[in-house]
């Protein structure tokens, strides 16, 4: 684990605006798993939170419209994902009237248990660090597991993003609450919110927020990249290792976004879906800021928000700088899990060619997952899967910390998540004969 | 608008691998002033001709196989400088010549260029040398500090000379060029820490079993615990060994763990040589034996995979 320039200082202290955008383009497929089927048509009027895509397969999560107003399109259209994807797009009224159906549990202490998962997948709850997997899937356990540990993740250890930051500071009282809710659904009587020590003010504020609550603790962890990852994070707080090739669940706990915490906490005291969440606009912007954007807005309309850009973009990506997702264009539209917009000018976004691994240990060293990249990439570039497996690329949490520190200018993550992805594939095809 | 599209990250660290090579010739700077100025014009010429003659000969070399030229990377440049730097002042010109077209084509580029050589370039060439033209690579002299006076030939002092131990630190001894002040070699290794070119423990573990065993081995190597832990440190090349060849990237182990061991290695060979064996100095061979070792300690001393049996069973109990 290293230290990283953490390029925070343009947002960090910059209290959430709300941005609310003409029109949204909702996608539905923004979560893991199948898309959603949309269930409203063209010219149809929705109104805020109304459903407008219902969950398909096992991992499958209902979509919310965001905005009240009329559906302009529902149709293919070229989002993040490689592939045109289904979206649903609305013409905001301005009216933000909530839909009629959607009715709250109460106080989180006295709401009967057994409701609460019901709420989070009612609401379309996924993660809301950046991996989007569906919420209520993680609280359904098989035979055999239990849990007895929930962490929440406010480490936030990825550069340039505030809006957990800024989201534990302004709504710290939310967070507790969805902790408490899903505390409370799964009968764990530990509860801890983790935050990296960069960010006393952030402590603090939890601090209070927890003062009083059964089984609430703040935890500051050692700021280092990458603390906030799941498998670190569950270390850290319980110096438990999940198992190789394991869930958090087989180490008992189960690991929230500060963010996930407080749509469950929505999602359960007022019914409300998720539709809307905090995101860092940053980089290359004329104001950078954080804003408070409905989903489905495109990253056009929250640059314009932010004034702009200050500089002709050369990279654009959803995500701090260590994991963020390139997108093609600006006319892409954020999901659940856009947690920050990172604006590269030309020169950040220059291209480079690999140099010569001149067998300095830096990756090994940085490795959070103890691997040795440098054995691993010549196996992977050379596109021999059985020996990159056995060097346990396998194991690659994708964190890009070995590419960010190598001196030769390798690029060690695309390599190991190209040769994942071809693993996985190739598993697949075995299994499927 | 046309948008670069690129797997994470979208960072990079400011180290390279050019600035890491600029490190260490800055690291180097002192040593080699030092060096020059005690031994003369002589020595200014050995260094800069192995240096130039290094950068030369990797240049002609990827031109020759059509391989991008990579001179500007810096490696040669300091492939040369060490190998300059291990001269004996006294060396004749083509020495240095032959010494860094060996080190550069025969030890670096033959086995695949920059990160591909397995042995240290710089020191196996002077480990050629040495056996090549053993009285010229050994010709020491008293540094002349620019003194009219004709340079006399003396034996180092561990080849016997009589020397206090702050002699040693200022290296106003005879030895090759870089390696008699210690002063300005630590000065460098201070640079190189500072800058987090090299980690401290290769050279720290590397010095610390050399001055142990020197101490442990006594004089005559018959464990008497009396010999002089610091004069085992400040004498011949181990010291310059210590911070500049044995933290040699690609020669060395991978991980820290596997550092450790090779340093240690390093001092323990080299003390045997000294004093079991009929050879004056042990820090060439002490290296390259480590060197040699590294590909294995490499592949049985490796990190433990985050959640593997080993790790988690541990955990497990207090679960």
């Amino acid at each position: 684990m290293q230290k990283l320039h953490e390029g925070k200082l343009p947002t960090k202290d910059k209290p959430v605006r709300e941005f609310i955008p003409d029109t949204v383009c909702i996608l539905m497929g923004m979560h893991l798993g199948a898309p959603s089927k949309p269930c409203v048509e063209k010219g149809e009027y929705v109104k805020l939170g109304q459903l407008i895509g219902e969950p398909v397969g096992a991992l499958g999560l209902p979509v919310h419209a965001s905005v009240s107003g009329e559906v302009l399109d529902v149709s293919l259209k070229q989002q993040m994902v490689a592939e045109p994807a289904m979206c649903v797009t609305i013409k905001n009224d301005y009216k933000d009237e909530w839909a009629d159906n959607l009715k709250g549990l109460g106080d989180v202490e006295t709401v009967d248990p057994s409701l609460i998962v019901p709420a989070i997948k009612a609401a379309g709850i996924c993660g809301m660090g950046g991996a989007c997997f569906p919420t209520h899937i993680k609280f359904a356990m098989r035979e055999g597991q239990y849990c007895d540990t929930i962490i929440l993740n406010g480490a936030e250890c990825e550069t340039y993003l505030t809006s957990d930051h800024r989201l534990m500071l302004e709504n710290p009282e939310r967070i507790v609450n969805g902790l408490r809710a899903a505390m409370r659904a799964m009968g764990v009587e530990r509860g801890v919110i983790a935050v990296e020590d960069n960010k006393p003010d952030a402590i603090e504020s939890m601090k209070k927020a927890a003062e009083g609550r059964l089984g609430v603790e703040v935890a500051a962890l050692k700021t280092k990249y990458p603390q906030g990852a799941e498998k670190q994070i569950i270390e850290s707080i319980t110096n438990r290792q999940v198992p190789r090739q394991g869930l958090p669940i087989d180490a008992h706990v189960i690991v929230l976004n500060v963010g996930t915490a407080a749509a469950i906490s929505d999602a359960v005291s007022f019914g409300r879906p998720v539709v809307s969440r905090i995101t860092t606009v940053t980089g290359c912007v004329k104001s950078p800021d954080n804003l408070r954007l409905r989903i489905g807005t495109s990253f056009h309309d929250a640059i314009e928000a932010c004034g702009g850009y200050s500089e002709t973009p050369g990279k654009l990506a959803a995500g701090g700088s260590m994991t963020g997702i390139c997108v093609a264009s600006d006319e892409v539209s954020m999901t659940k899990a856009t947690n920050g917009i990172v604006v590269y000018n030309l020169e950040d976004a220059k291209s480079f060619d690999e140099g010569l691994c001149i067998r300095c240990g830096r990756c090994a060293n940085v490795c959070p997952t103890g691997l040795r990249p440098y054995l691993m990439k010549p196996y992977c570039d050379a596109n021999d899967l059985a020996k990159a497996e056995k060097y346990d690329v396998m194991d690659c949490i994708v964190c890009g910390s070995c590419s960010f520190i190598c001196p030769a200018r390798l690029w060690l993550t695309a390599s190991f998540k190209n040769t994942k992805e071809k693993i996985l594939l190739e598993r697949k095809r075995r299994s499927g004969k | 608008m046309s948008l670069r599209l690129s797997t994470a990250p979208h960072i990079r660290s400011i180290e390279t691998t050019k600035r890491l090579m600029a490190d260490v010739i800055i690291a180097l700077m002192p040593a080699a002033l030092i060096g020059i100025y005690y031994f003369g014009p002589n020595a200014a010429l050995l260094v800069g001709l192995s240096a130039f003659t290094a950068v030369l000969t990797e240049y002609l070399w990827q031109k020759a196989a059509k391989k991008p030229v990579c001179i500007g990377d810096l490696s040669a440049l300091v492939t040369g400088l060490l190998l300059g730097l291990n001269l004996p002042p006294t060396a004749p010109w083509w020495l240095a010549v032959f010494g860094s077209f060996l080190a550069i084509a025969l030890v670096k580029q033959l086995f695949g260029g920059l990160g591909h050589n397995f042995m240290n370039p710089a020191l196996t060439s002077r480990a050629i040398l040495l056996a090549s033209w053993p009285v010229r690579m050994t010709s020491f002299v008293m540094p002349t500090y620019f003194a009219p006076v004709e340079a006399v030939a003396s034996a180092t002092p561990l080849g016997g000379l009589p020397a206090s131990t702050l002699e040693l630190f200022l290296g106003t001894i005879p030895g090759t060029i870089g390696e008699v002040c210690k002063a300005a070699i630590l000065l460098g290794l201070l640079y190189l820490l500072i800058r987090g070119t090299v980690y401290p423990h290769v050279p720290t573990i590397f010095l610390f079993v050399t001055a142990l065993l020197g101490w442990a081995l006594g004089t005559n190597g018959g464990f008497t615990f009396d010999g002089d832990p610091l004069a085992a440190i400040l004498s011949g090349g181990v010291m310059f060994g210590a911070v500049f060849m044995a933290t040699d990237y690609a020669t060395s182990p991978m991980t820290k763990k596997g550092q450790v061991i090779f340093a240690a290695g390093c001092g323990l060979i080299l003390s045997v040589i000294r004093a079991y064996s009929k050879l004056p100095e042990g820090a060439t061979y002490a290296i390259l034996l480590m060197n040699i070792a590294t590909p294995l300690i490499d592949k049985y001393i490796k990190p433990t995979v985050y959640g593997s049996q080993k790790a988690v069973k541990g955990v497990k109990a207090n679960a």
